[in-house]
């Protein structure tokens, strides 16, 4: 039905407003920290820069696990929905090694402003790629379980459209805490 | 310079834009179709807006004086100019041109709302980057590269809702979306350009007075650089966004103008409901 | 396409009724677009008492100088408990309950697109509520920050009680609602319509909660975003609003106007359908202009963004955004007169009944062009810095919203009680409700205008005795009286017309939309038969089939 697309698509919409208001913040605070750790004295963007390429890599095994189904290739569609899952936790694992590196720094959300805002914007983040991932085991689930006939599944459609939105918003929050801060 | 001497003298009619406008008025008058009536009126009226708008004082104060000025130039060159060249195409030319191969291909292309929106919206922020703008005020080639940038991109963005052929253009409550997401777009940046502190653009905190009034700005219209970005950024926020505004209203206004496709294909329903003849015999 | 008719040969289900499903469950498991929506309608007329109830509190403290009856730390509780209350708890989820119902019978549909997700809506309200409301049994008490608490008050170290937490966790939860019924409507009207209700010959009322739910989808983030700043601030030590960490207390302004402006509108617009459903039923003509009413609803909705700032007015965002934004405000003016003009002219040379929803709806047309040109006034920057934060204020927001909205609904629920229950109201009591309403509300809000000039601020719990100052407060007290008396007026109509009232029969208003083409209350499956819509009134087409109202529609 194109009733479940239009929703997760003005969902997606909806969502994207809410993580402007973050990145807003973010934005506004840029440059007002005179003292007390930055996005430039306390970040390292290469490998953050590494571990966010797994989670652009994991919206081309989405796709590709779209592709499968509507192929009927329940096989690979399985397969594909697993890389995700791992290419999706591994990003979270790195961006729970980047985290417990600042606290360890004592760089934390009450520190300042800059701690702040940037625990916030990725915290949300990466609370949606959990949600994602969760989705994303769920379907896994009812895949090995023999559902997702093919050509065509809603459930699929929709999630990885929901995948591609968490990673876009990585696009930007990357470009605007890292990029900003050390191009 | 007192200030009529200005107004007289801050002419640059400089060769490039003639030509654009030229070639614009020359690429007009070849369409299929072509006769002088209101809408060539409108499209001459467009290039005409143009011409003035890259030739006249507004043009100096811009580049040389003040933010807000540019910002007026931008906002007429992105979103009025080309919307009164696209519609001042007659709608048989568009319909003849979709039929030609090529031409046909690069309107279908045009008519995609995706990249449009990206070009339109995108434009209005790359060129506005503090640093980029920076290069542009001291590089001629670049500006009149942001010049026409400015007039194509806003005529790609402006495709996809007053294409002249009826078949290109998006249904009017996509359009709504369409306009009101660019519109979000173009507040955001006009936001930060307002709420930024002051020297967003540093080439127009301290101008090189070349045509002496930048004391009656200073000092008599008290446009301190300050004032002077956040009328920048109030022009692209509210009167760049009642642009897209009116132009949603256009597209309903076209909607309910156009007749209703008519009640073939419902059935007339028999059943229990008939008896709504005894209903509203007032 | 057709196979969406729903065609039920014979209705034996019986109509959803608490008495015929007896058992609380049959309620609190159900998806019917019908039970949600009054479920959502009880629900709003219990926080409507509470709200009326803190309002008549805060009136009876205000009726004379240097008053003792509430302390201030209770009086700052009511003021923020009643403004909240009434804005996200009445007139918000009234509008959304009344929209749950209503949509799918007015476009022929068998439920929402998403029933469940309706159903969690609901609940996420229904939570949200008890959350805010719990907070008055919290050692600390209520909030007692304003209803826009503005930081850093509603900050540490400034509000070190629990009370701004409560808050913000209960429309963070009833806003995410929000936001779920706002997609659902959205989706529901753009796919579910019966053949033949083009977007072009929907009702206004479902034109207008499509313009509404896509503001919810788009603002309500901006307050969800803002609220988890702030509990992030107070529960995690993060420093967001908090100047004295580097944070922006003006920041908190800028979110949280950015959402209350177009909330504003949220709470309007669907008011605004709602008269566009009765005038003309009650003047036997129809809507004037119905293409400008449509299209002046996107334009207010698009204007509705980008006008926040006039809240702000006194904040010092410099005199040309102040000017910008003046400008902008008056510019709402012109489709909001667009929209009144039509109702005049549909009324114009109409045979107008006055039942008790038309005379609502005539009252709301008049108490909402006051408040809407003290609306153009306080546009104005320096008529907004004499009278900001004064009982001028107070008195034009109650104008737009009681006498714009609150009034609405009064009109929507005598129209469509019929409909929710199968009775009609009493229109004795009805009248009697009316005038009561008309002359408290007028009693006790006009009077605030000339107090507000005289300088009394508002969100004070007393006041110095300054010459009639006492007088005219214990006039607008007296007032506020009366309106509690039409409150009990109205629920006493409710209650004794949903055990004797006349039974109304399917379409007792000789209305022209769907939902009269159903039983009363409306079937389970809503219809037995969706009748054919081949225009905007297609009642009327069935009734006349030689006098339709789209010439084409001539059934030879």
């Amino acid at each position: 039905m194109a009733n479940n697309r239009m929703i997760v698509g003005f969902f997606i919409a909806s969502e994207s407003i809410f993580f402007l208001m973050l990145i807003l913040a973010y934005v506004n605070f840029h440059g007002s920290v005179t003292d007390g750790p930055t996005a430039a004295n306390s970040l390292n963007p290469v490998v953050t820069g590494i571990f966010s390429l797994f989670l652009f890599a994991s919206s081309f095994t989405i796709w590709l696990a779209g592709k499968s189904l509507r192929n009927k290739n329940h096989l690979m569609l399985k397969v594909w929905i697993l890389a995700t899952i791992v290419l999706g936790a591994v990003f979270i694992f790195g961006q729970g090694l980047e985290w417990s590196g600042l606290i360890e720094k004592n760089i934390t959300i009450s520190r300042n402003v800059f701690g702040t805002t940037f625990f916030t914007l990725t915290g949300f983040h990466g609370f949606h790629v959990c949600v994602g991932l969760i989705m994303l085991s769920l379907l896994l689930g009812l895949a090995l379980a023999g559902d997702f006939k093919g050509p065509k599944s809603d459930a699929v459609e929709c999630i990885s459209l929901y995948w591609h939105f968490v990673d876009g918003v990585w696009v930007v929050v990357f470009s605007v805490i890292y990029l900003w801060a050390f191009l | 310079m007192s200030v009529l001497n200005f107004l007289g003298a801050a002419w640059s009619f400089e060769p490039w834009a003639l030509i654009f406008a030229a070639a614009l008025l020359a690429s007009y008058a070849a369409l299929p179709g072509f006769r002088l009536n209101g809408r060539s009126l409108l499209f001459s009226s467009g290039v005409l807006l143009m011409v003035l708008t890259l030739v006249s004082p507004l043009d100096h104060l811009g580049r040389n004086y003040l933010f807000s000025a540019h910002m007026i130039q931008h906002i007429l060159l992105l979103l009025v100019i080309p919307l009164m060249l696209i519609s001042g195409i007659p709608e048989s030319a568009a319909d003849k041109a979709l039929r030609l191969p090529l031409a046909g291909a690069v309107m279908r292309f045009l008519g995609n709302p995706v990249p449009a929106w990206l070009l339109g919206v995108g434009s209005m922020w790359v060129w506005h980057m503090p640093s980029l703008h920076d290069i542009v005020m001291k590089n001629e080639s670049l500006y009149i590269a942001q010049q026409i940038c400015f007039v194509l991109s806003g005529f790609i963005f402006w495709w996809p809702v007053f294409a002249p052929a009826r078949r290109a253009r998006l249904s009017p409550l996509a359009a709504t979306l369409y306009l009101a997401s660019a519109c979000l777009g173009c507040s955001i940046l006009g936001m930060l350009i307002t709420f930024a502190g002051a020297g967003l653009y540093p080439a127009y905190a301290n101008p090189t007075d070349s045509a002496g009034i930048l004391s009656y700005i200073r000092n008599d219209l008290c446009i301190t650089p300050g004032v002077d970005q956040q009328i920048g950024g109030l022009t692209m926020w509210v009167p760049g966004c009642l642009i897209y505004l009116a132009a949603s209203m256009a597209t309903l206004a076209r909607w309910y103008a156009s007749p209703e496709p008519g009640p073939a294909g419902i059935p007339a329903v028999e059943g229990p409901l008939a008896k709504a003849d005894s209903y509203a015999r007032d | 396409m057709s196979s969406r008719i729903p065609i039920v040969p014979e209705n034996t289900i019986p109509l959803p009724s608490l008495k015929a499903n007896n058992g609380l469950l049959s309620w609190v498991a159900s998806v019917d677009h019908k039970q949600i929506g009054i479920m959502y309608l009880i629900i709003t007329l219990v926080y409507f008492l509470l709200g009326g109830l803190e309002a008549l509190l805060i009136r009876v403290q205000l009726a004379h100088p240097g008053n003792d009856f509430l302390t201030p730390e209770t009086y700052n509780q009511l003021f923020t408990m009643h403004g909240t209350t009434m804005i996200f708890f009445v007139v918000m989820p009234f509008l959304i309950g009344v929209g749950v119902y209503l949509l799918p019978l007015m476009i022929g549909a068998r439920d929402m697109a998403f029933p469940r997700l309706n159903a969690l809506s609901f609940w996420l309200f229904f939570f949200g509520g008890i959350l805010l409301y719990y907070s008055f049994f919290t050692q600390s008490g209520a909030p007692d920050v304003g209803w826009f608490a503005y930081a850093p008050l509603s900050e540490k170290p400034f509000s070190l009680n629990k009370g701004p937490t409560y808050w913000a966790l209960g429309l963070l939860a009833s806003g995410i609602g929000s936001v779920a019924s706002g997609l659902n409507n959205v989706v529901t009207i753009l796919t579910m319509r019966t053949p033949g209700m083009t977007m072009r010959r929907i009702p206004l009322f479902v034109w207008m909660m499509l313009v509404t739910s896509l503001l919810l989808v788009f603002v309500i983030p901006i307050i969800t975003a803002a609220f988890a700043m702030m509990l992030l601030d107070s529960l995690l030590g993060a420093t967001f609003f908090t100047p004295a960490h580097g944070g922006s207390a003006i920041l908190w302004q800028h979110f949280f106007w950015g959402f209350g402006h177009p909330e504003v509108y949220i709470l309007i617009l669907p008011a605004f359908g709602i008269i566009s459903e009765v005038i003309p039923v009650f003047s036997r003509k129809p809507i004037y202009g119905y293409e400008f009413v449509a299209a002046s609803t996107v334009a207010i909705g698009l204007l509705s963004l980008g006008v926040w700032a006039h809240h702000m007015f006194a904040v010092g965002l410099g005199n040309v955004a102040n000017a910008y934004f003046s400008l902008a405000s008056m510019l709402i003016a012109i489709p909001t007169g667009i929209k009144v003009l039509n109702w005049v002219a549909t009324m114009w040379g109409g045979r107008i009944n006055f039942a008790t929803p038309m005379l609502f709806a005539t009252a709301f047309i008049i108490e909402f062009v006051i408040g809407g040109l003290t609306g153009v006034a306080i546009a104005s920057v320096p008529i907004d810095w004499v009278v900001t934060d004064s009982y001028f204020i107070v008195a034009h927001f109650h104008y737009a919203i009681f006498g714009g909205s609150v009034f609405a609904i009064f009109a929507g629920v005598y129209y469509w009680f019929p409909k929710f229950t199968g009775r009609m109201l009493s229109e004795t009591l009805g009248k009697w409700h009316f005038w009561l309403t008309v002359i408290g509300f007028n009693m006790t809000f006009f009077i605030q205008h000339f107090l507000g000039v005289m300088g009394m601020p508002r969100r004070t719990y007393t006041y110095y005795d300054m010459p009639y100052w006492g007088s005219m407060n214990l006039i607008s007290t007296i007032g506020a009286m009366i309106l509690g008396l039409s409150v009990i007026v109205f629920v006493w109509n409710i209650l004794a017309s949903l055990r004797h009232g006349k039974p109304a029969g399917d379409n007792p208003w000789n209305a022209w939309t769907l939902e009269w083409a159903t039983t009363s209350p409306a079937a389970v499956e809503n219809f037995e038969l969706v009748p054919p819509v081949r225009g905007r009134r297609p009642l009327w087409d069935l009734a006349y089939p030689d006098m339709p109202d789209e010439p084409g529609a001539k059934i030879v």
